[in-house]
């Protein structure tokens, strides 16, 4: 079996734990607006699991590409694309139809990645902007 | 009532797969093309692989989050939108 690069590991940390912060505040908006219950935890559960394993997914695809010829590497990132799509497809029919997991709480968490992205980028360019005032 | 309901349903099967068609077209042909391109850099530049994976696996995510918004909203024409639009036509009917 291949090592995990710790490239990998440490943005899938980074993602997960920024999606467990959404994830409170999340439950924290259905506790503020009365329609708490467990089917909110299980649902946010399911959506929390499945963003982490597909971005962790998304990591091992990238690692085991770059290891690869230009042409291998565009079939595998297609071919894992595909399958992680039908993955979260999957969860999110499981989220909505199965009536144990709140819809909302279910496929909300599946945006979370990109708000924890962006979040990084607006920290690296404060950090960028900083670093070229002290330069001046 | 029966044509409404039935062009209803087949409005919402219609955009739910022309939502998923595209949407899913464009992550998929971004990431094959970023990796190929990551792989050529890593060719021409070894010591820079580090780097290289960080920003593909951030690039990676944020294309797939256009894939996934299309999911989401396919998952909603399937199985919400049907259901509020028949019982919408019903309330303004008065069944």
């Amino acid at each position: 079996m291949q090592a995990i690069d710790p490239v990998v590991l440490k943005e899938t940390k980074y993602i997960a734990l920024w999606s467990l912060v959404f994830s409170a505040i999340m439950q924290a908006v259905f506790l503020v607006i009365g329609r708490w219950d467990y089917t909110v935890i299980l649902g946010n559960l399911l959506g929390y699991a499945a963003i982490v394993l597909n971005y962790f997914g998304i990591g091992l695809t990238v690692q085991k590409a770059l290891e690869k010829e230009e042409k291998d590497a565009k079939q595998t990132m297609k071919l894992s694309n595909t399958v992680r799509m039908l993955f979260l497809f999957c969860v999110a029919v499981i989220g909505v139809t199965v009536p144990v997991f709140h819809m909302v709480a279910a496929l909300v968490p599946l945006l979370f990645p990109r708000i924890a992205i962006a979040l990084r980028m607006i920290g690296n360019k404060k950090d960028q902007t900083e670093e070229g005032e002290h330069e001046q | 009532m029966e044509l409404a309901i039935g062009i209803i349903l087949g409005c919402c099967a219609l955009g739910a797969g022309i939502c998923m068609g595209i949407g899913a077209i464009g992550p998929g042909i971004g990431e094959g093309n970023a990796v190929s391109k990551a792989c050529e850099a890593i060719g021409r530049q070894p010591e820079s692989k580090g780097a290289v994976t960080s920003t593909m696996i951030m690039g990676c995510a944020i294309s797939e989050t256009t894939g996934i918004y299309a999911l989401v909203i396919a998952i909603l024409l399937i199985f919400v939108a049907p259901i509020t639009m028949v019982n919408a036509l019903k309330n303004a009917i008065g069944l």
